[in-house]
């Protein structure tokens, strides 16, 4: 293998509105890249696996940072960090889940310039993909990591579809379960999309993780009123408490009146390719007391189906223990 | 004990301003004019033959101003570990280097070198290796080791099917010892035990990687490098180089960390050096993080077997223990016979036998790791004597301290004798600080969803040779000169070891400089700065060196000032008489005595069975002072032990297997403390690094395509601060080793297993004695054990 | 299923040109421009005059005027143009905290931030934390008094991400430095005394 950490020479553009970047994606097309944060995309740079002949850094576009009132709802600029995400104080105090859970991102480093927007649009980290093989994500014909004696102790439960690999955000889960809403500019025009259909499994398109096509720009994310406050838990397992990518992560927001569910969403990361809401969860757990009972059942409903490969059967019961906790925690 | 003014007590040693300020230069700090960049084109598959290389496109880039390649560079024999290979055995190693005027065009060039490479069969796993018709790593065999010739050895299916499901196969090993009749041993025994167990392959990960800067300038080489070692790297560099050692300026003021990857010299420290020569330009080799892992060596995996049997009251009466070792493609480790000298040191057993295979694999190049062989041991054998310790129902540490060795122990086939040994006392006064007794109410209890564990575990490694020299200078400014051959890597005891010439001298510590980090320096022969050695072997070098310097001081001043010689001690700066302490000579001026005298005392005349660096080192200073300088030849029988017990308390999340280590105590039996709060941080580094084996890192590899998943530090998972107790302990017996001037031991190695045992121990302490036999336990094995899932390889798989 | 399709294969499985397709990637369509080691300029520009390509960052309180290249990290323009080699590489991928200096006050790593990005804000390295006579700033004074680094190749990014702590926590606990410093990894494993050195140089400030 040839140097695998200069990155190849691109040409860096720094447009200062969101209209100027979407027409620059216009015109670079295939070309171009959206740099966020950087921590991502470096890393493709450096490994010369992707190399953009126009990269699009979005970090002079003020409209794009910050967290704000719109309405009774909160509004995240993408390209507000992670550290922000983790501290604010509104934020925190409504949206408790979502700070918890950028706070388990990585370090603190990571987190003083990786985004929301970039965590939610963070690629597949599966080893095998990371290592440049032309595998089915890369635009190859094969997956390195469904085969019979391949090492997928990180991969996928459900979904698998040519890619076993997982959705990597600890973010995402949090956002599904808040019931949020991404809104994504494009040259035509803007659209607001729930959080659970922004991201696709490889059945949709194998080689992108999110519905943003070439040209797209996530601008911002909107928490909706309805769920500020709600009862919520965020738990990530992960071999190290510090720089690791989620082995299963879950997080759950619930309105509970009288001591009964009334409302319960419940998204887990580390076992799809895309982060999942566990709906048949969701459901078993409407008008029940959150207590042991429940939760023995949401455990078992959330390990349905699941398919596990070669070395990752271990996450069947870790994600349903930690959707147990998850609901014994609303107790 | 002695009564000390340094020894013992806290310093800052020079080189820590400069850590904390930034100015300490590592190898890829310095610049030199005109300074190029090379970059490596490395094996994209575990072994291959390289048919055909096509630099033509890239040597035609602009600013491209050469290639190196194997045909440019000495031919070594196999299994020796060549400079840049044609016929590659593992993912990463150097095939072909680029030189550009910066490192972009360098890599850009390397993406227009076309290279035809023809797969060759390799194995990742030794067993797999050793099965009749499985592949060897290397085209000349798959078995080698020191002073183990190169050759293939299999082992018969019969070996294989004859054991269970699990079970180490055990067929003809390459090497073997015994003492004693184990059978009687077994057959006297009222509990025999017997376990399979691996410990998995793990990369050293340095945070230096060892980049190395090379020029040539009036024939001399300049070479600026990332070893622990400095004068013991000189030997093998000039080697590899092909150089006189006298044409070799090797600048190494700073490593950035080694742990055994960087003991001496490395092969890929000369790709620099011989691309300078090429160019006439300084190179630059920046290594990589990716070329850090696989190349920077890594830690043999043991796949093994162990039989023991005890008495009722614990004590080992037989021990039969089984090696085979994961050697990487070059097979440069001791590790799998460290392994049979540790059990049979660590539980002097009445009677032992090991075998060890030594496995070649097509894997990143082995070195020792922090007590190597020892920590794999540690790993391995602590949780069997709990398995032991819980049959028999005694105490874990009092299985462990009725077979630890006293200072009458031995070790080995040979039964050699031990310098010293306070194994006993240090797990003593680990029971007493830890309170391992009233703690013993904990085991096994739940809170929530946690479990909490107790563990202790014992780890060792031979600390300290003889036989070097010492080398001190008191110049006419008056102050004393310590010469270090010691590199420095992070342990301070190039530092800590100076300090036994100015005890020796009475010489106080602002008068006295520690010359240190290059040959430049002028550098006496010193043993390897690895495997804790350093600490017993330079205090004696330079006690030697400075009752040198002393004796010359006393005979001037006796010239001087009239009387014996012996009638005159020295102290203060100065050497005066003992009835009289006003009449005598300042140190300066003794100084300026000895070089008017010259001869001996100024380094004219010298020892003669001084080593040839040391002799040249001392010409080079002849005359600048009044000289001390001799080979350390103070009687020395035995082997240093340095042990370390330690103690943790863990809680397993049994919904997730995930291990949080509650609290941890370190104590070492490292003889006389010299440096006590560099002490603590080795005692605790090394635990950090213990946990890391326990709970986190080995190397992961695809078994069909050859290639590693752990190149980087997110993927092989060095602890980080949130994975250790945020409060650790630590503790020293103290009591001095006879055979060293000041009673020290090496110190450094020992944590690392201890800790890795005693978290081990403490896991399965938590679920009820479960016996795992694998390093590292991570939380999915855990978390299928707690559930009653299998586990998804077997037992003795590796790389995984 | 035969992933190989019209692939050579060898015995074991491996396509020669998989392989073979990681030694010669793609060339990428870069021109070479004039490079001279102590003429300002790592690689190649892409496109960029050289009068376009000077900056003036403002490190350790000081304006320089650099040449930087759109690709180029901060963390090889401190170190290759500034000669700032206080901040370390010890990994180039954000995963070790080697290269951690200050970026408008807020810890960032060096070698996962291109230098065009951050410009305008001023950047501090542990080159930048004495005072102008030499006197050690209360961190590095408490790392050395606690005997805090080891090998030390972590250690400015250690203080670094320290002193990033200590502007907005003046009294962290010891777990919260932990959390703090926790992208900062070392491998000689000198956790517990950079922690007690921490606490120190919170007595010290």
């Amino acid at each position: 293998m040839a140097a695998r950490d200069m990155m190849p020479a691109f040409e860096l553009l720094q447009p200062a509105t969101v209209e100027d970047a979407l027409a620059l994606l216009k015109r670079r097309d295939k070309d171009g890249w959206v740099l966020a944060g950087g921590m991502d995309s470096l890393d493709w740079f450096k490994d010369r696996i992707k190399r953009p002949k126009a990269v699009v850094e979005l970090g002079r576009i003020g409209a794009l940072r910050g967290i704000r009132a719109r309405g009774a709802d909160l509004e995240i600029g993408a390209m507000t960090t992670l550290t922000e995400v983790e501290r604010d104080a509104t934020l925190r105090e409504r949206y408790g889940l979502l700070a918890q859970a950028a706070r388990r991102v990585a370090t603190p480093q990571i987190r003083n310039r990786g985004t929301l927007g970039g965590n939610v649009c963070q690629d597949a980290r599966c080893w095998y993909y990371r290592a440049g093989l032309p595998c089915y994500r890369a635009g190859g014909n094969t997956c390195y990591a469904d085969t019979p004696t391949a090492i997928n102790r990180e991969h996928c439960l459900f979904e698998a579809d040519r890619c076993v690999a997982v959705s990597p955000s600890d973010t995402a889960p949090a956002l599904i379960a808040l019931d949020a809403r991404f809104v994504v500019r494009h040259a035509g025009g803007e659209k607001e999309v729930p959080a659970e259909e922004f991201f696709i499994g490889p059945k949709t398109d194998i080689t992108r993780m999110t519905i943003l096509q070439p040209g797209d720009l996530l601008t911002a994310i909107r928490l909706p009123a309805a769920w500020a406050n709600a009862k919520s838990y965020f738990e990530k397992a992960a071999d190290r408490n510090a720089w690791d990518f989620p082995l299963v992560n879950v997080a759950a927001a619930m309105k509970i009146e009288g001591g009964t569910i009334r409302q319960a969403r419940i998204a887990v990361g580390g076992v799809a390719p895309r982060p999942l809401r566990l709906k048949a969860v969701e459901e078993s757990l409407l008008g029940e007391q959150p207590g042991k009972e429940a939760a023995e059942v949401a455990a078992k409903a959330a390990v349905w189906g699941a398919r596990p490969l070669n070395h990752n059967q271990y996450k069947i019961p870790l994600l349903a223990n930690l959707v147990k906790r998850a609901v014994r925690s609303m107790a | 004990m002695a009564a000390y003014k340094l020894i013992g007590k806290d310093f800052l040693p020079p080189d820590v301003i400069g850590k904390v300020t930034g100015r300490a230069k590592f190898a890829e700090d310095f610049r030199a004019e005109g300074m190029v960049f090379a970059k490596l084109l490395r094996s994209p598959m575990p072994h291959g033959l390289v048919r055909r290389v096509d630099a033509a496109q890239a040597l035609a880039m602009k600013g491209v101003l050469g290639i190196l390649t194997a045909a440019d560079l000495p031919k070594v024999t196999a299994p020796a570990e060549p400079i840049l290979t044609s016929e590659p055995l593992y993912v990463g190693e150097p095939i072909l280097a680029i030189a550009a005027v910066d490192e972009t065009t360098a890599a850009d060039a390397l993406d227009r070198v076309k290279v035809e490479l023809e797969p060759l069969p390799f194995v990742l796993d030794p067993l797999e290796s050793l099965r009749p018709g499985g592949a060897n790593a290397r085209t000349e065999g798959n078995v080698a080791a020191p002073n183990l010739k190169l050759q293939t050895l299999k082992w018969s299916a019969r070996d294989f099917t004859a054991v269970r499901e699990g079970e180490l196969p055990r067929g003809k090993p390459a090497e073997e010892w015994h003492y004693g009749d184990i059978e009687a041993g077994f057959r006297q025994a009222d509990l025999v035990i017997e376990e399979s167990f691996i410990t998995q392959a793990l990369a050293h990960h340095a945070m230096e990687p060892r980049s190395a800067l090379a020029y040539w300038q009036g024939g001399k080489l300049f070479l600026h490098g990332s070893t622990q070692s400095l004068a013991f790297s000189i030997p093998p560099l000039t080697r590899i180089l092909g150089i006189e050692p006298a044409n070799l300026h090797y600048v190494s003021e700073n490593t950035g960390g080694g742990f055994g990857s960087k003991a001496a010299a490395y092969t890929q420290m000369a790709i620099p050096a011989f691309f300078a020569k090429k160019l006439g330009r300084p190179v630059m080799l920046r290594v990589s993080r990716e070329e850090e892992h696989d190349f920077g060596r890594s830690r043999p995996g043991f796949q093994g077997w162990v039989k023991l049997g005890f008495r009722k009251d614990g004590r080992l009466l037989a021990a039969d223990l089984y090696i085979v070792q994961s050697g990487g493609p070059y097979g440069a480790v001791n590790d799998f016979r460290n392994a049979g000298r540790h059990v049979s040191l660590v539980y002097q057993p009445l009677a032992m036998r090991w075998r060890g295979m030594p496995v070649l694999t097509n894997t990143p190049p082995r070195s020792a790791q922090r007590s190597p062989g020892e920590t794999q041991t540690s790993i391995a054998m602590d949780p069997v004597i709990d398995k032991a310790a819980r049959k028999l129902g005694l105490d874990r540490v009092a299985i462990r301290h009725i077979n630890a060795p006293r200072s009458d122990g031995t070790i080995g086939p040979k039964r050699e004798p031990l310098t010293s040994s306070f194994l006993p006392e240090a797990l003593e006064l680990g029971a007493a600080q830890f309170d391992w007794a009233a703690k013993q109410a904990l085991s096994g209890k739940r809170t929530g969803s946690k479990v909490t564990g107790l563990g202790v575990g014992i780890g060792y490694h031979a600390a300290g040779n003889s036989g070097f020299d010492g080398l001190v200078l008191i110049r006419p400014d008056g102050k004393l000169y310590i010469h270090a051959g010691a590199g420095n890597l992070g342990t301070y005891s190039y530092a800590a070891t100076a300090r036994a010439a100015a005890e020796a001298l009475g010489m106080p510590w602002e008068r006295c400089e520690i010359v240190y980090g290059g040959t430049g320096r002028h550098v006496p022969w010193t043993c390897i700065q690895a495997g804790s050695n350093t600490t017993f072997t330079i205090t004696r070098t330079n006690h030697v060196a400075a009752m040198d310097a002393r004796r010359k001081l006393q005979e001037i001043a006796a010239r001087e000032v009239g009387g014996e010689p012996a009638a005159f001690e020295v102290g203060g700066g100065r050497v005066f008489l003992k009835a009289e302490p006003a009449k005598g000579l300042a140190f300066a001026e003794a100084a300026q005595r000895a070089i008017a005298l010259g001869g001996k005392y100024s380094g004219q005349e010298l020892p003669k069975d001084l080593n040839p660096m040391t002799a040249r080192s001392a010409a080079a200073l002849a005359g600048q002072g009044l000289m001390g300088v001799a080979k350390d030849t103070l009687p020395r029988n035995g082997v240093i032990p340095g042990f370390c017990a330690g103690y943790a308390l863990v809680e397993v999340d049994v919904e997730t297997g995930q291990v949080e280590i509650k609290e941890y105590l370190g104590v070492a039996d490292c003889g006389t403390v010299i440096h006590p709060k560099n002490l603590g941080n080795q005692i605790l580094g090394g635990a950090v690094q213990g946990f890391g084996m326990a709970l986190l890192e080995k190397h992961v590899y695809d078994p069909k395509y050859g290639i590693p998943a752990t190149r980087g530090l997110a993927t092989s998972k060095p602890p980080t601060y949130l994975d250790v107790p945020v409060n650790m302990r630590w503790a020293a017996v103290g009591k001095p080793d006879p055979q060293n001037p000041v009673g020290a031991k090496g110190a450094g190695e020992p944590p690392e297993g201890a800790a890795a045992a005693a978290v081990l121990c403490a896991i399965s302490d938590a679920l009820g004695g479960a016996h795992f036999g694998r390093s590292p336990l991570t939380c999915d094995i855990v978390l299928n054990a707690v559930e009653g899932r299998p586990q998804p390889f077997k037992p003795l798989d590796t790389n995984i | 299923m035969d992933a190989s399709k019209g692939r050579s294969r060898s015995s074991h499985g491996l396509s020669r040109r998989a392989f073979i397709q990681g030694v010669i990637a793609a060339g990428a369509a870069v021109s070479s421009v004039n490079y001279l080691f102590r003429g300002n300029a790592l690689g190649q520009g892409a496109g960029r005059g050289v009068a376009e390509r000077l900056l003036t960052l403002t490190v350790n309180g000081q304006q320089r005027r650099v040449d930087v290249l759109d690709q180029e990290t901060l963390l090889m323009t401190l170190r290759y143009k500034l000669g700032l080699t206080g901040t370390k590489i010890g990994c180039d991928r954000g995963e070790c905290g080697n290269c951690t200096v200050l970026i408008d006050d807020v810890p960032v790593y060096a070698c996962s931030t291109l230098t065009r990005i951050v410009h305008d804000a001023p950047i501090t390295t542990i080159e930048g934390l004495a005072a102008p006579g030499g006197r050690l700033h209360p961190v590095q004074q408490a790392f050395v008094e606690e005997l805090g680094p080891q090998c030390g190749f972590c250690t400015p990014g250690q203080i670094i991400s320290a002193v990033g702590l200590l502007k907005v926590n003046r009294k962290p606990t010891r777990a919260e430095i932990a959390e703090a410093l926790a992208g900062n990894v070392c491998r000689c494993g000198a956790y517990d005394h950079y922690l007690n050195a921490v606490q120190r140089a919170t007595e010290l400030i």
